[in-house]
């Protein structure tokens, strides 16, 4: 019933000759959600449409949906459905009709388009709206029926790109709760699009981190939090931190603190890193206050921002930027005061200090 | 720097005219400084259009038929037939008009190519031309002397020669229609969204359901519009009609004819308000029929 999906070789150099993939195999598993995820123009988008039938890759690329050859088939053909950010509503037809144009295209007899069409609305609890003209509907409501629209023809994939970016945030929070639960009871193999890593964590049962039209690092939620495979996937889920360190006999040295058993390993090399100047990467998690005499560092507060369950404070005079700590939300701590902070070593992700560090990285945030 | 904000920002406030046509600032939007303010706009419709219009309705009655002179296009074999030529000379021109436009503009706002912006220009250059201009190039295509007829004599031995007929005006027409349908045209397909047809294609939809369900709807506005200029253009274009022949039977012809020659004055002012009636209805219907768009503005009145 699900469909797996493998793409061998592909790059994609577009007419005017820029490269807007970089050759890469990718297998999505048949009922799995991956999540392309990244900034503008690394080629998230452009996978996507590739798979859809939308662009074609470069000679020698090869597309298979559960082993057939669809390299070549245009996308009337792949059997896909499609949700955009823009909704992409058909806005001389209502509601109902957007939903069965599928189902009409297909020639699906008018009965069983009615009820199809039904069940679709009241799956995505849009029943009310049936006879409604599109320009009615609000963004919710649009992207509900672009997706009942996209489902009714029982699509062998379903790729969502950015649907709730047009969305205000809670809204989206909202409507990304109903997509996880739809796509888990579907079963659908689905591919999702996004740059928001919190969106990429929420649906993803595996996320795939891409960077200038290569795939930086392909791994579950957990994996890419957790255990990033360089500083551009560290930096892009969040790990705004950043220190300058030396490992010195499998020691960390930061500034004047040293840290034993601190595991410092390369991912790209597959070797542990024992001597040499690293890169400290951390979310605010990786340092917290405390008291003096316990302080790896001292610095000074910069901003104060109320979180709500946390109060996030901008420390300067740790490392070369000033970094983020979170700290108890009834905390009473004004910008401008001394704060002492302490380093978490199993919170920091350790990476080899390369000569400069790539734009792209900076870029992202 | 401030001062100088202030001073922009205070040249952005609305001022009186806004007032008045938006939504009733107080004070500004009273019946009686509206009507003051309208006053140079209705003396103009009066003097340049009411006016005249009711003085052609009333010539009529002047005739020896009376009022029953508005029937004489019914009962009058020659004015009916010439009404009828002219209708479905002004149909088939637009139509035509609309499927080639609709065409050319979309390729040319869809595709990039060496000499574009060039080609655009050159389709638009009749917009220049009066008609009687464009009448004197039919005759150069398909006149007596025209290209069309020396090439054909050189290869079958036959002059071919349709510039003094209905034919050669329709062609004349078309000319003179497709720069403003085309610009209509590429103004709508410069709006239509390029995802709705993918997400189109995405249901299973050939090209020529994309084209039906999803470009057409979204070019239809620009369609109507621009089609119901050229459709009443070309039932009261003259300049064209009258360098080709004075026998072809367009009713602005046969107008013409009237007044001029015959002196038939009540008859000419039936025909006129007849063409004009007539023009009027036609648009009105397309415009019932084909929807409730509001770019369709009656621009196109005759």
């Amino acid at each position: 019933m699900t469909t797996q999906i493998k793409l061998r070789d592909c790059a994609k150099t577009f007419a005017d000759g820029t490269r807007a993939l970089a050759p890469f195999d990718l297998t999505i598993e048949g009922g799995e959600t991956i999540v392309l995820l990244g900034p503008s123009g690394c080629g998230k988008t452009t996978i996507l449409r590739m798979i859809a039938g939308l662009e074609f890759p470069d000679k020698g690329g090869v597309i298979t949906f559960d082993g057939d050859d669809v390299t070549h088939q245009s996308i009337e053909k792949r059997r896909v459905g499609m949700v955009f950010q823009s909704y992409a509503l058909f806005p001389n037809m209502t509601v109902a009709q957007n939903v069965a144009y599928g189902l009409k295209v297909h020639g699906v007899s008018r009965d069983e388009s009615d009820a199809r069409v039904k069940a679709m609305l009241e799956m995505m609890h849009i029943e009310m709206l049936a006879d409604r003209a599109i320009d009615q509907l609000s963004g919710g409501q649009r992207q509900r029926v672009a997706l009942a629209r996209a489902i009714a023809v029982q699509p062998r994939v379903l790729l969502l790109d950015e649907p709730l970016t047009a969305l205000d945030a809670k809204l989206r929070v909202r409507l990304r709760t109903e997509i996880n639960a739809l796509l888990r009871k579907l079963g659908i193999t689905a591919v999702y699009v996004t740059h928001d890593q919190e969106e990429a964590m929420a649906l993803g049962d595996r996320i795939v981190v891409m960077q200038k039209g290569e795939i930086a690092q392909i791994g579950t939620p957990r994996d890419i939090y957790r255990k990033p495979q360089n500083p551009f996937v560290a930096d892009f889920v969040g790990a705004a931190n950043r220190l300058d360190g030396q490992m010195r006999d499998g020691r960390l040295h930061i500034g004047n603190h040293v840290f034993d058993a601190v595991d410092a390993f390369d991912p790209r090399h597959g070797a542990i890193i024992d001597q040499g100047p690293v890169e400290l990467f951390f979310r605010a998690d990786g340092l917290s206050t405390c008291d003096a005499q316990d302080a790896d560092f001292t610095g000074r507060v910069e901003a104060v921002s109320y979180l709500g369950e946390r109060l996030r404070l901008t420390v300067s005079g740790i490392g070369p930027q000033s970094v983020m700590v979170d700290t108890h939300a009834d905390d009473v701590i004004a910008a401008g005061a001394d704060v002492h902070c302490q380093i978490n070593p199993d919170r920091l992700t350790i990476f080899p200090a390369m000569r400069e560090r790539t734009p792209a990285a900076s870029d992202a945030r | 720097m401030s001062w100088l904000s202030n001073i922009k920002e205070g040249r952005s406030r609305p001022s009186l005219p806004l007032s008045v046509f938006g939504r009733a600032a107080p004070g500004a939007g009273s019946p009686v400084v509206l009507a003051f303010l309208m006053m140079p706009g209705i003396i103009v419709v009066a003097a340049f259009f009411l006016i005249p219009l009711a003085l052609v309705v009333m010539r009529v009655a002047d005739g020896p038929d009376g009022w029953a002179t508005y029937f004489v296009i019914l009962t009058n074999g020659w004015y009916f037939a010439s009404l009828v030529q002219t209708l479905l000379m002004s149909a088939g021109v637009t139509l035509t008009a609309l499927i080639l436009c609709s065409i050319c503009g979309l390729f040319l706002v869809r595709n990039q190519f060496a000499g574009r912006s060039m080609l655009t220009a050159l389709l638009t250059l009749p917009l220049s031309f009066p008609g009687t201009v464009v009448g004197f190039m039919v005759i150069m295509l398909a006149g007596r002397q025209g290209v069309i007829g020396s090439v054909s004599d050189a290869i079958f031995g036959e002059k071919l020669v349709f510039a003094y007929e209905i034919s050669g005006l329709f062609i004349g027409y078309l000319y003179f229609s497709i720069p403003r349908v085309i610009l209509a045209v590429m103004a709508s397909a410069e709006k239509l969204d390029p995802q709705l047809e993918e997400a189109a294609r995405s249901l299973g939809a050939p090209t020529w359901r994309v084209v039906k369900d999803v470009i057409l709807p979204g070019l239809m506005p620009g369609l109507i519009s621009s089609g119901a200029i050229c459709f009443a253009t070309a039932m009261g274009a003259f300049g064209t009609a009258f360098t080709l022949a004075t026998d072809i039977d367009v009713l602005p012809m046969v107008i013409y004819t009237e007044f001029t020659r015959n002196a038939n004055v009540a008859v000419a002012a039936a025909l006129s308000i007849a063409l004009g009636a007539m023009t009027w209805v036609v648009l009105f219907v397309v415009r019932c029929f084909v929807g409730n768009s509001t770019d369709v503005a009656p621009r196109g009145g005759a």
